[in-house]
């Protein structure tokens, strides 16, 4: 059990990214909804092998459930059609809405819960130094790098900021419009404070060679392991197998 | 040929309408320790940024006159290739992490990576510079999580592990406690002992009377003195400019506008206390 | 100006650093309104900032980033990535031509903004997801539709209600934060100009 959950997450970023592309691309293949609602079970299955089911099945449920629930009550009370099955004074669910919003429904879960499980079992770090290898220049890598490094200070300093402003006497607490004015106080400080860094994270950038014009080396690389191409042949027999069938039927 | 050699510089920021730094002429030799001194405002950050380079490269405004780093003028000069050359670590050690490593130990490899070295050697390199300035352990911990003083050594030691020749350090202590000022300077003596020339900006005069050989002091953009620390820090005229004396200075200073001469204005502690012992002989005193 | 601009001379390197904070206050700004409780969205503020000094090239990246971000946890987000981008597109562009001088421009801007992402975030509703998009502003289209509207009316009148509402606001604090911007600061910005010269008069 140990051992596949280890060789599922040390396969290559471009591995699992392949499985989660393979997936997408499968629930356009297949026809009806019953196919790629079992996606969502597929994925289900590769997080529980993974050691990350619970996690995915939060996720997938915070952004998928609510979008699934809308879309159908959206599709069936006002899908143009004649087959009403129930109805309520003017309000009726039609039989087109109810196959209109499963189609649909049916897809946004698979491909959600596809990319859901990718970053599940690929960390974000691997992913980008994988791209790093496939060739993307380093300042992209940097933005990337440093956007998941300064969210969570930028988050964490907020709660400390939002302190600091309460014992200040600032409200944040009461009548909307006393809310709204404490708004402004808690985030200009964090702006402008990380903003001013800028000049002088210019300064450390330069400093460490950032822009020297030579091919960076990396310290951190993920390596390929050998049951990457196995994955990858696997996924390219099971594609033409289903082109294959699709054209048959 | 000396290492910088700078002759009639004067420089304008951009939208302001003054030159921030006047008609600057100096050589800087190789190995030598060199002190910035001055009060605030008179140029110092500014005269550190035109040696870097950042000045004109990521600066704009105006830059008149000569600045040549190994005969080379510094317009002609990549950014890039003086990072190996010229060294930079400054005031804010928040700023001074790259962002976006996790470690201590992969911070300090940034600058190698950059300039494209192999894995193998950089690992080799940074184990070196952790070592050397007694911080391997700190390796493993996030940039983000330490304290200020911990932050401005890793930034000194991402900057030494590339090794450059020049290193121009602004106000290192300015945010740090008495303990994390004297591991910094631990450092920074360490550097001029492996032979690198150095040129700093601080305030602490009792440390530069200390460290450096030789003083540049600035006033309203200008270069108003020039020369050996032994020389400018123990003339009375030197307070005239806006900078302050070592305490002892000042004493020794004090000791003969009062008629009592000691022989010599002492600069440091070791001197105090070895003039007032042969004046106290000189005296029959003790 | 004559200089040439190509996306090299956007991408400097003082620009790219602003792309990672403008990312992080459009998360902080989504953080602190539901701290406070506020009925809006708020969570363009810091593409619409970056666009306004970075330029609209780098308007977009930050709102490219964004979602990018966003759809690690939610990949609903990714479908939503080209709204995002427009509006530091059309932020940018605006910015340029002086729209974010006054604060009666900025209103308009704002319109002008809210009417971009509506029209490029419509279809995408529509098409992708019915109509639908997981959060209550979907009980107001519902409300529409019961009404006797189409699909894409109703979608359309309740995101532009919702944009103007939140984009004044985002467009109005990115403005008051760029005007307690220093001189010194903006003058390093390839766009930031513009706002010194509304500061002398």
């Amino acid at each position: 059990m140990d051992q596949i959950k280890k060789s599922i997450l040390h396969l290559y970023p471009t591995t699992k990214f392949l499985v989660t592309l393979f997936l997408c691309i499968s629930v356009f293949i297949v026809p009806g909804y019953l196919y790629a609602y079992s996606v969502l079970f597929i994925c289900m299955f590769f997080s529980y092998l993974a050691g990350s089911f619970k996690e995915f099945s939060d996720l997938a449920i915070k952004a998928l459930l609510l979008i699934v629930v809308f879309i159908f009550i959206l599709q069936s009370f006002f899908y143009p059609g004649t087959h009403v099955i129930w109805s309520w004074s003017i309000f009726s669910i039609k039989q087109e809405g109810i196959d209109f919003a499963l189609n649909l429904t049916s897809k946004i879960v698979a491909i959600g819960s596809s990319f859901i499980l990718f970053f599940r079992i690929t960390k974000v770090k691997d992913l980008i130094s994988s791209l790093e290898a496939l060739g993307l220049p380093p300042k992209v890598t940097y933005i990337f790098l440093s956007t998941l490094q300064i969210i969570p200070e930028m988050k964490k300093l907020t709660i400390v900021i939002m302190d600091a402003q309460k014992t200040r006497g600032v409200e944040t607490e009461g009548k909307l419009f006393t809310r709204i004015k404490a708004f402004l106080p808690t985030l200009s400080p964090l702006i402008l404070g990380s903003i001013a860094g800028t000049e002088e994270r210019v300064l450390t950038l330069e400093s460490r060679a950032f822009s020297a014009k030579v091919k960076k080396t990396s310290l951190y690389t993920v390596e390929k392991t050998k049951y990457d191409p196995i994955v990858r042949i696997i996924l390219l027999i099971l594609l033409i197998t289903l082109i294959i069938w699709r054209v048959m039927l | 040929m000396s290492m910088i050699t700078i002759k009639n510089l004067s420089y304008q920021y951009p939208i302001v309408e003054t030159d921030v730094l006047h008609d600057i002429n100096i050589s800087i030799e190789k190995g030598e320790f060199y002190a910035v001194i001055g009060s605030n405002g008179a140029g110092k950050t500014t005269f550190c940024n035109v040696i870097r380079g950042f000045i004109p490269h990521f600066y704009k405004g105006d830059l008149r006159g000569e600045i040549l780093i190994e005969g080379k003028d510094i317009r002609d000069w990549e950014l890039g290739d003086l990072s190996q050359k010229i060294g930079y670590v400054f005031q804010n050690p928040f700023t001074q992490i790259s962002g976006v490593k996790e470690t201590v130990f992969e911070e300090i490899a940034f600058g190698l990576e950059n300039l494209g070295l192999e894995v193998e050697i950089i690992k080799e390199k940074v184990e070196n510079v952790l070592k050397m300035l007694e911080i391997e352990y700190l390796q493993e911990k996030n940039p983000f999580e330490l304290s200020g003083g911990q932050k401005q050594r890793v930034a000194l030691a991402s900057i030494i592990v590339m090794e450059p020749d020049i290193l121009v350090i602004d106000e290192p202590t300015s945010q740090l406690d008495p303990q994390g000022t004297e591991e910094v300077f631990k450092i920074i003596e360490l550097m001029k002992n492996k032979g690198k020339t150095i040129i700093l900006v601080e305030h602490k005069m009792e440390l530069i009377a200390e460290y450096a050989d030789r003083i540049i002091l600035m006033q309203d953009g200008k270069v108003v003195k020039q020369g050996l620390t032994k020389d400018i820090l123990s003339d009375e005229d030197t307070l005239q400019y806006g900078s302050a004396l070592p305490q002892y200075a000042l004493f020794g200073i004090e000791m003969r506008n009062q008629n009592m001469d000691l022989g010599s204005i002492p600069l440091t502690e070791k001197q105090s206390i070895s003039v007032v012992q042969q004046w106290m002989k000189k005296e029959g005193l003790a | 100006m004559t200089t040439k601009r190509g996306l090299k001379y956007d991408f400097s390197l003082i620009a790219i650093l602003l792309i990672p904070i403008g990312v992080a206050i459009n998360f902080v700004g989504a953080q602190i309104v539901l701290l406070l409780k506020l009925p809006v969205y708020l969570d363009t503020i810091g593409t619409a900032l970056t666009a306004m000094i970075g330029g609209p090239w780098i308007g977009m990246v930050t709102g490219l980033c964004t979602n990018l971000v966003k759809g690690i946890l939610n990949p609903v987000s990714f479908a939503f990535i080209p709204v995002q981008m427009g509006v530091g597109l059309v932020v940018g562009l605006l910015a340029m031509s002086g729209m974010f001088t006054k604060a009666w421009k900025v209103i308009i801007a704002a319109v002008l903004v809210s009417l971009t992402s509506t029209i490029i975030a419509s279809p995408i509703q529509v098409l992708m997801f019915g109509g639908a998009t997981g959060n209550s502003s979907d009980a107001l289209v519902a409300t529409f539709l019961a009404s006797g509207q189409q699909i894409w009316t109703a979608v359309f009148s309740t995101k532009i209600i919702n944009e103007c509402i939140d984009k004044v606001f985002c467009l109005l604090i990115a403005f008051f934060i760029v005007k307690k911007m220093s001189p010194r600061y903006l003058s390093k910005l390839n766009y930031g100009s513009i706002f010194i010269k509304s500061k002398k008069q």
